[in-house]
Formats: C-alpha cells, sequence, structure tokens
C-alpha cells in the first residue's frame, strides 16, 4: 500500500470532503490551542516581543517537511505525487508583490485568514470581521482579474522546489532546513525576553513553563527525524524509488509486454477504465486519427506525461505506427503493466475501421465468435453498419459462452 | 467539559508546531493535499454574489471557475477543511475556556476603529491570498513544508510586509 489514497477522484469525492472536514478540525484545534485565536499574540510576532508565530509556523514546516522526507525515504509515501498535487506552481512576482500584500493586511487585522476562522469560532469579533474582508477582497480580486490576470501569471516558472534549484537532495537540504530552524529558535527566545523587557512585560512570558520540557523533546524529535530522513539516502535504490530520490527511476527487472489488438478491444468494451492509451506517433498523427480515448504524446516528450507520478492502477498501452522499433524507456517508469499494441495503429485500422471478412462456413466456433465481436467493434468505433448477418445454424449448437461474447 | 472561569494556557509554541506539522503531514500522506483557509473565502464570496448576480459570475472567467462543472461555488474540498477549522477552533476555545465576545485591542484604539481595520486589513489579505494562490495556510505554511521556491518567496514577503507595516499601525497593538 503507498500512500496518499486517492480520495479526491471523484468516485471518492463524499469521502474526500468528510476527511477534509476532520483534518480541518485538527488545524482549528491545534492553531487555538497555540494560541492564533487572538491577534494579541499573532500582533506580537510584528513587535518582536511574542514570537510565537514564526516559532510554531517553522516547527510545523520543519515537522511535515521531515516527515515526507522519512516516509518518502523508506517508499511509504510516494513523494514525487504528493509534490505534484500538493504544491502550487511558482509565480515569482504574483507571490512576492501577493506575499507583501497579505503581510500588510496580516498586521493591520492582527490575523492572517486562517486564524481569523479560529479567531471567530472563539467569539472574536475582529476575527470575525477580518475573515469577512477576506471574503470580499476575494471577490474583489476575481472582479480586477481583467486588469491583474497578466500579472497574475508574470513570472511562472511550473513546480519549482529548493532540492532542484539548489542541486542539494531533498533529505540532506531537509537537514539543513532542521538545524538552520532550530538555531533561529534560540534567536527567537532571546529577542523575545530583550523585547518583553523593553515593553515592561513579564520576562519569563512563557504562558506554559510546565510545557517547556516538551518543546525540548520536540527539537529531539525534528534532530531525530532529520537524521533518519538523512539515512534513508542509504536505502536500495529499490525501497527509494517510490518516494525518496527525485525523478522517476525504473523498478529492476520491469519490462514491457505486447497486446494484440484484439485483447485490447476487447479490454475497450469491458473495462476501459483498466487502460490508460497513450498514442506516442508524431503530434499530427494522432490528432487526425487515434483510439478513442487515447492520450497523444510523441514519443521523445513521453517523459513530460511523468508516468512515474501515481499508484499506475491502470495498465499503460503504448501505441506506434506499427510494431515498436525502439521501445522508450521511460515509460517503464510507470507503475502499474506497461504493454505495447503488436502492429501499432496499422493493427488497429486493419481490426476496427475496416469491414471485418465473415470467416467460412467450416470455421470454428471461436473464429465465428471473435468475427462477431469484431463486426460489433466496428460498428460501435465507426458507427457503420456494415456486419452481415452471421449464419446461426452452423455454430450455434456448439456454442460455448465466449468470453469475448460481443452483446452478452 | 471543563470549567469556563478557569483559562488554560497556550500550549507550549514548539508542540503546537510539531502538532501543526503532523496535522499537515496526514493531509499529505492521507489525501495528497495540503492545508488551506483563503480558498474557502474565496468560494464564500462568489457563493453570496453568485446569489445576487448569477450571470456577472457567469461573465468573469476567473468567479466562474468556482462553478465549473456545473458544481455548486461551496462543493469544495477547502469549504468543508474551513467548516473543519471552525468547529475545531471551536471546541479548543471552549474546552480551554477562551470562548468569549470581544474585540481584541492594543489600549490606544476604539473598538470600532479595530473592527473597521480589522476589515481593510482582511481586504488585503483576500487580495494578496487570491494573488499568491494561497495565504499564510496554503502557500506558507504548506509549500514551505514541500520546500516549494514559490512559497519560500511568498513567506519571506508576507514577513517583510508586516514588519514594514507595523511601524504605521503601533497605536493599534501597543
Amino acid at each position: 500500500m503507498m500512500f496518499p489514497f486517492d480520495f479526491i477522484g471523484a468516485a471518492n469525492r463524499e469521502v474526500g470532503l468528510v476527511v477534509a472536514m476532520l483534518i480541518g478540525i485538527g488545524f482549528g484545534f491545534v492553531l487555538e490551542r497555540a494560541g492564533f485565536g487572538t491577534a494579541r499574540v499573532l500582533s506580537g510576532q510584528f513587535y518582536l516581543h511574542d514570537l510565537t508565530v514564526f516559532k510554531v509556523m517553522f516547527s510545523a514546516i520543519v515537522t511535515a517537511m521531515l516527515g515526507l522526507v522519512v516516509l518518502g525515504g523508506v517508499g511509504l509515501v510516494n513523494l514525487p505525487s504528493v509534490l505534484q498535487t500538493a504544491a502550487s506552481g511558482t509565480f515569482i512576482w504574483p507571490m512576492l508583490v501577493g506575499g507583501l500584500v497579505l503581510g500588510i493586511g496580516f498586521i493591520v487585522s492582527g490575523y492572517c485568514p486562517g486564524t481569523s476562522l479560529v479567531a471567530s469560532a472563539s467569539g472574536k469579533i475582529d476575527g470575525m470581521m477580518t475573515f469577512l474582508g477576506v471574503i470580499v477582497g476575494s471577490v474583489l480580486f476575481g472582479e480586477l482579474y481583467p486588469i491583474l490576470g497578466s500579472f497574475a501569471q508574470s513570472g511562472a516558472m511550473g513546480q519549482k522546489f529548493l532540492d532542484q534549484v539548489t542541486g542539494i537532495p531533498r533529505p540532506l537540504l531537509a537537514l539543513g532546513v532542521a538545524v538552520m530552524a532550530i538555531g533561529m529558535f534560540f534567536g527567537a527566545e532571546k529577542v523575545e525576553r530583550i523585547f518583553r523587557r523593553r515593553r515592561g512585560l513579564d520576562v519569563d512570558g512563557d504562558p506554559a513553563p510546565k510545557t517547556a520540557i516538551w518543546g525540548r523533546f520536540a527539537f529531539a524529535g525534528m534532530g531525530a527525524a532529520a537524521i533518519l530522513g538523512v539515512a534513508t539516502l542509504a536505502l536500495p535504490e529499490s525501497t527509494r524509488a517510490a518516494g525518496g530520490k527525485q525523478g522517476p527511476t525504473i523498478a529492476k527487472g520491469k519490462t514491457y509486454s505486447l497486446i494484440s489488438v484484439s485483447q485490447l478491444a476487447g479490454r475497450m468494451v469491458k473495462h476501459p477504465w483498466s487502460l490508460r492509451i497513450v498514442d506516442v506517433r508524431p503530434v499530427k498523427l494522432c490528432k487526425a486519427k487515434t483510439l478513442p480515448g487515447a492520450e497523444c504524446m510523441p514519443k521523445a516528450k513521453l517523459k513530460e506525461l511523468n508516468l512515474d507520478v501515481g499508484a499506475g492502477s491502470r495498465d499503460l498501452v503504448l501505441l506506434c505506427r506499427g510494431d515498436i522499433v525502439k521501445f522508450p524507456r521511460v515509460a517503464l517508469t510507470y507503475k502499474g503493466r506497461v504493454l505495447v499494441l503488436k502492429g501499432g495503429y496499422a493493427a488497429w485500422e486493419a481490426y476496427a475501421l475496416k469491414t471485418p471478412k465473415a470467416p467460412g462456413d467450416n470455421a470454428s466456433p471461436a473464429a465465428w465468435s471473435a468475427y462477431r465481436f469484431q463486426s460489433a467493434f466496428h460498428q460501435s468505433v465507426t458507427g457503420r453498419k456494415t456486419a452481415p448477418a452471421v449464419k446461426a445454424a452452423k455454430y450455434v449448437p456448439k456454442r460455448k459462452k465466449k468470453k469475448r461474447g460481443g452483446c452478452s | 467539559m471543563e470549567d469556563q472561569t478557569t483559562v488554560k494556557p497556550f500550549w507550549n509554541s514548539y508542540v503546537a508546531g510539531v502538532a501543526l506539522g503532523l496535522v499537515l503531514l496526514t493531509a499529505f500522506v492521507v489525501t495528497g493535499r495540503g492545508l488551506g483557509a483563503s480558498g474557502a473565502a474565496s468560494r464564500a464570496g462568489i457563493t453570496a454574489l453568485n446569489a445576487v448576480a448569477s450571470a456577472h459570475v457567469d461573465n468573469n472567467k476567473y468567479l466562474a471557475k468556482a462553478k465549473a462543472d456545473n458544481r455548486h461555488p461551496l462543493d469544495s474540498w477547502f469549504v468543508f477543511m474551513a467548516l473543519g477549522v471552525i468547529l475545531g477552533g471551536f471546541v479548543a476555545a471552549y474546552s480551554a475556556g477562551r470562548l468569549r465576545r470581544e474585540v481584541i485591542r492594543g489600549p490606544r484604539i476604539t473598538a470600532r476603529s479595530r473592527l473597521l481595520l480589522a476589515l481593510g486589513g482582511g481586504v488585503l489579505m483576500g487580495i494578496g491570498a487570491r494573488l499568491a494562490l494561497g495565504c499564510t495556510s496554503g502557500q506558507a505554511l504548506t509549500g514551505g513544508a514541500l520546500l516549494s521556491v514559490g512559497s519560500w518567496i511568498f513567506m519571506m514577503a508576507v514577513f517583510a510586509g508586516g514588519y514594514a507595516a507595523a511601524t504605521l499601525v503601533r497605536r493599534e497593538w501597543l
């Protein structure tokens, strides 16, 4: 079993929404207990006498970052898949300006959007006003989109991650971030002390001195997780293939198999959801004519499909012009079975697009059965009703229940 | 339930941070998504606008996205998460004895001005969050943990903006 589950998919939508709500409950509960339900704590960050925001936020980032690195490293979580679904693309300019605007709004309102919800839930009228403002601002942005739209798209880099940019392996980078964060926590304690004294506040202001010892455990936990994350680099390739490494890897001994066009047609009728058909011919050919439900992606660009991402619950079927000449290795990064259509598009054309010829009177029942299926398939693909009536008398007595029966 | 008159202290910041990180990690592992809050605000706003001016929403490419696939704008992952946040926040505040109707403000500002500033700051955050494709939860926290480049740029910018403006609104807090 590999995480994450595919909850958000249309089939599981209701389950996904319930899970979203449960996670939200945890989120809201922790935010409140951290002190984020009151603007007094949040605003303190910007006058330096209460750095709870920094401390909580960075402990959370470090925890989740290390957790992903460790779970991905041991192959429990498909890290590339999580990165792809959970991270937004990077748009440098709108993120810089959006951040500045949000930061100004943060200190003016005393909340951020999430904490304003928590504040509202704990009865703070200013929290409610803030969230109302966020609603108004969001709609206002939509209204201004015709003007702001092009700026909102500027500096687009796609999904970019710090390990790609720096070239440092993610576990090492995570260790670095964790060490830096812990160093900054000690700095933050000092700064807090200085500014609390300056404002005449209680210097030993830790509101929960009894739990301070748990803070030490938190640090120790982060340190241990960071080391564990780096240690996963030493695991064999196959374990990490799932998540620890950037970029696709191919499982050892994995290869592709051939599928005949009649087998493929059978599966297209019976369980089309079990197939992922990719037409690797030049785009022009594919755009003109291809199999129903096939994706167009020329062989040279196959990498762009990120085939390594996802659980690979469907079988991947590649389709060339004829028999495959040079198999694209990158297709083997796909987690599920990889099939290649025997005879390629030419075989498809011959099987599905041409009117099938009826076998002779002496043909075996199997041949007749295959013919019946093929002509039905031909009809459904082309819409042509050209199949001649079949001679029932000859084969009905011997008729066995065939797996690929056309209209059973 | 706890006695309402005794107020429990907040958690140690690092413990709260680790707990928050574990919630985020759970979201990543179980659902493949992070946390978010501003998306729900956007959906709520579009719903309200849609009720009074449906055609207007349809004509705006950005706003109409919330109605894609003929779904209700509130039929969204992040709206349900926000409902959870309200519920979780409420339970936490109630059980800690912090559930109180009040306006948090500094000693030198009236409640009225404070509420106006809260509204104005909220509007700015709404615009900023949409521009940056997320707020402190969806962008800084979630993307930060994923080591997304844009999220770290966003996070630095939030702190920069906050510190720059803090001197201007000092009266509001100190």
